[in-house]
């Protein structure tokens, strides 16, 4: 190889004073249209798509050239223990974050061009990865800020706050950019903070609209807490949501209500927690809700990622909302009024209800909230699923979820909350002789019906996701750090690679100079595979 | 480059401005945290203890540097405590001999070396510095605050924060003594003869990306170029200490040390 050095001390000055001034250049933009198209080649949202099908059309790599699949190159992360961050790819550039930092890398070659370093930060929280607008990146810091950078020079931009962490505040979300739009949301539902989805205008970082996910004393809604404040509520935004935009609906799902455990203080099915939101994505009007776990006291938040699809259901094609929940139902919605259609469990271990009524109620099993003394219920504090991301691969026609099937032992506390002090009313804690395990489930989302499941034997530790093409694959992380590629119809694992890290980020897939890659975060490094082409 | 000795004493002048320690609710402060005199007893420490590995300006050599501030304004009072007497397990940092009065003045030290410049209410005129910024003083050619301003050099939008008082004057009067990661001038030429200017963002034997002064970001291979040629000198002229008076240094620090992405915007 011809490699060419650096010049020596000798070489004169060659480069003389740059003068370009007034508003930084503009890089190539990330529009609006982009997204809606994305992911082609490029990677522009958290899930990939608005739908959050998480599903890529390149097919380079396949069933049959997977074999040859090899790592290209890994990134580190100094310092980083458990990197969540779902990675974008734009015009050559990754972006990945960590608590509090975004590394703008490379692509091609896994090296940082530049890096961001949030100062001043008082919290430190996992972070899950940025959103792109025109020529900026967003991300969310632990203490509820949104930054705007330049995407290609990384100059700071702009930095709002969004809610103070003197309420006790926090987020780790990956931002979600629709039209010039960015939409964030907060963590809050294990120390007592009522949740909001804001959306912050990406160019001048003014917030535009605000929906509440627990009515204010007196609204609508807020009969359902039995007089608990509203400002201790829960019911929190930390996960990434969805939209259509042909509804102009954003799907945003909302998390447990505060304290998890104990619902002695809040009797009442405690709206609009453990639900999902469809908000105007212009105005945030709620245009309807669907709460899965009513009244929940076992955290199970429903910060699942939905899945938006178009599919035939009982003989009529219907624009559907799938959600393998934390509370371990699977559930289909139509996603353009919020009717209920279908619940099934998605795991063997669920004791807490016998089923769903007709309204998607969950019929519970009496004997099953938590005790002082400790009760043992299924699924886990961790759930059934998690934030963990799913993916739909229309060939198949499944929806493949990272299942966990383990039981909790479930205790509570009527103490006196005080919110942001760790209080949670108490918790759930694992059955020493019976650790859990994860499975990749492929549900058929008309019925519910498990097509084919692939047991992940390890320590039940994991939250890693998965990703889909038209490969006939499907990527997924398992519990023993491996990524694996299974044939997305049979559930064949086709090909793996031990990392040496636990997961707990979801991977993509992307294109760049004709050559398909797939990405994942692990631990402190992050992993980029490609085709052994001889380079 | 400033003498060692200089730097001492805007090390020194810089902490009794202003380092404040980050404080935790419920932690122990260090008791030294604006007391000039003990950072002085704690540079002498330092220079004593830590500069075999950490250079007697903290500037690094065996071990990291100290003054990038990142690592250490990040790191809460009991924590640098922690590090400073009691070594970073599995590392080459071992213990200190200090007493716990002597490990808290070298703490002080330690904070007077990222002392954020916004902390110390610099001297001078504020609004002449903005005006020497944006205008005569040719500063927003190649540098951003807030989306405003040129390419390539440095972002200054948070660098009152991130930088103390002394460096940016450094970097006024003296940029060639330090050039930040990824802002050295270099010139690529291709095999076509084409040559693309900019600063390296990335340069390794394999690769390189140069941002050039249109805010392009070039991705280029190594092999399929015959020359690159770095500037030796930092890209910012050299002379502003002849072109700007005293005063006008001043006012410019005043103004940058203001700058902070998390503070009111400033122009």
């Amino acid at each position: 190889m011809n490699m060419v050095r650096r010049a020596t001390a000798r070489v004169a000055p060659v480069v003389t004073v740059m003068a370009i001034l007034i508003a930084l250049p503009l890089a190539a933009q990330v529009r609006h249209e982009d997204i809606l198209k994305s992911p082609a080649e490029e990677w522009l949202t958290y899930a990939g798509d608005y739908a959050s099908q998480r599903y890529s059309p390149l097919d380079q790599i396949n069933i049959d050239t997977v074999k040859a699949l090899v790592p290209k190159w890994v990134y580190h992360f100094k310092g980083a223990r458990r990197l969540e961050t779902s990675p974008l790819v734009h015009d050559g550039i990754m972006y990945v974050t960590n608590t509090n930092e975004l590394h703008a890398i490379d692509a091609r070659t896994g090296r940082r061009l530049w890096g961001y370093f949030a100062e001043g930060v008082k919290r430190s929280r996992a972070n899950r990865g940025v959103a792109l607008v025109d020529d900026r990146v967003f991300l969310v810091t632990s203490d509820a800020h949104l930054v705007a950078l330049h995407r290609v020079t990384g100059a700071l931009l702009w930095d709002t706050e969004f809610a103070s962490t003197e309420e006790g505040y926090h987020s780790s979300v990956a931002p979600l950019a629709v039209k010039n739009q960015v939409l964030v949301g907060v963590g809050g539902g294990g120390s007592g903070q009522r949740g909001f989805v804001a959306s912050i205008d990406a160019t001048t970082g003014e917030e535009l609209w605000r929906t509440w996910t627990v009515p204010a004393e007196g609204e609508p809604g807020s009969e359902t807490w039995g007089g608990f404040p509203s400002k201790w509520s829960g019911a929190p935004t930390w996960t990434t949501g969805s939209f259509d935009p042909e509804l102009n609906l954003i799907y945003w799902p909302t998390g447990n209500p505060w304290p998890d455990f104990y619902g002695g203080r809040r009797m009442g099915d405690n709206l609009y927690s453990d639900s999902v939101l469809a908000l105007d994505a212009d105005t945030g009007g709620m245009k309807w809700y669907f709460q899965f776990t009513p009244h929940d006291v076992w955290d199970w938040d429903a910060n699942e990622t939905p899945v938006l699809v178009d599919l035939e259901f009982k003989g009529r094609l219907r624009k559907l909302m799938l959600q393998a929940n934390r509370n371990g139902f699977f559930y289909v919605l139509d996603r353009t009024t919020g009717e209920f259609l279908l619940a099934t469990p998605f795991v063997e271990k669920l004791t807490w209800a016998s089923g769903v009524d007709k309204n998607g109620r969950p019929i519970l099993i009496p004997g099953m909230e938590p005790t002082p003394g400790g009760i043992k219920v299924c699924p886990s504090v961790r759930g059934a699923s998690n934030w963990m991301s799913p993916t739909f691969h229309p060939e198949t026609g499944l929806l493949y979820v990272v299942t966990l099937e383990q039981c909790d032992i479930y205790s509570s506390s009527a103490k006196e909350p005080i919110p942001d002090s760790g209080f949670r009313g108490t918790g759930g804690q694992r059955v020493p002789a019976d650790p859990g395990e994860f499975f990749l489930r492929a549900i058929e989302p008309t019925t519910g019906k498990v097509a084919w499941e692939y047991p992940m034997p390890g320590p039940a530790v994991m939250w890693g996701g998965t990703v889909s093409t038209a490969g006939g694959l499907v990527f997924s992380a398992d519990d023993d750090g491996n990524l694996i590629a299974f044939n997305a119809k049979t559930g064949e694992d086709l090909w793996h690679f031990s990392t040496g890290h636990m997961f707990y980020a979801s991977p993509t897939t992307w294109m760049i100079d004709g050559k398909q890659y797939v990405t994942i975060a692990a631990e402190s490094d992050v992993f980029t595979f490609g085709l052994f082409d001889g380079d | 480059m400033a003498s060692v000795g200089v730097l001492f004493l805007l090390f020194a002048a810089a902490a009794g401005l202003g380092a404040q320690p980050l404080s935790i609710a419920g932690e122990p402060l260090s008791p030294y945290a604006s007391d000039s005199a003990a950072v002085e007893a704690g540079r002498q420490l330092f220079v004593d203890t830590c500069s075999p590995c950490h250079g007697p300006t903290g500037e690094g050599g065996r071990g990291p540097s100290l003054v990038d501030g990142r690592q250490v304004r990040r790191a809460s009072d009991p924590e640098l405590f922690d590090v400073v007497k009691n070594g970073l397990r599995a590392t080459d940092m071992p213990p200190s001999p200090f007493t716990d009065e002597q490990t808290w003045k070298v703490v002080a030290f330690l904070r007077s070396l990222s002392a954020s410049a916004i902390e110390a209410n610099a001297p001078g005129n504020v609004e002449a510095g903005s005006q020497l910024f944006w205008g005569s003083a040719g500063c927003s050619s190649c540098h951003s605050i807030r989306g405003l301003g040129g390419v390539p050099g440095p972002d200054l939008t948070d660098i009152g924060v991130v930088r103390r008082v002394d460096q940016l004057k450094e970097s006024i009067v003296d940029p060639g003594a330090r050039i930040a990661d990824g802002f050295l001038g270099v010139e690529a030429t291709k095999r076509s003869g084409q040559k693309i200017k900019g600063v390296a963002k990335l340069d390794t034997n394999y690769s390189l990306r140069l941002l050039d002064t249109a805010g392009r970001l070039h991705f280029l291979d190594k092999r399929d170029l015959t020359a690159v040629e770095a500037a030796k000198e930092s890209l910012m002229p050299g002379n502003y200490a002849e072109k700007l008076s005293e005063d006008q240094v001043r006012d410019l620090v005043a103004y940058l040390s203001r700058q902070s992405i998390r503070g009111k915007a400033q122009k």
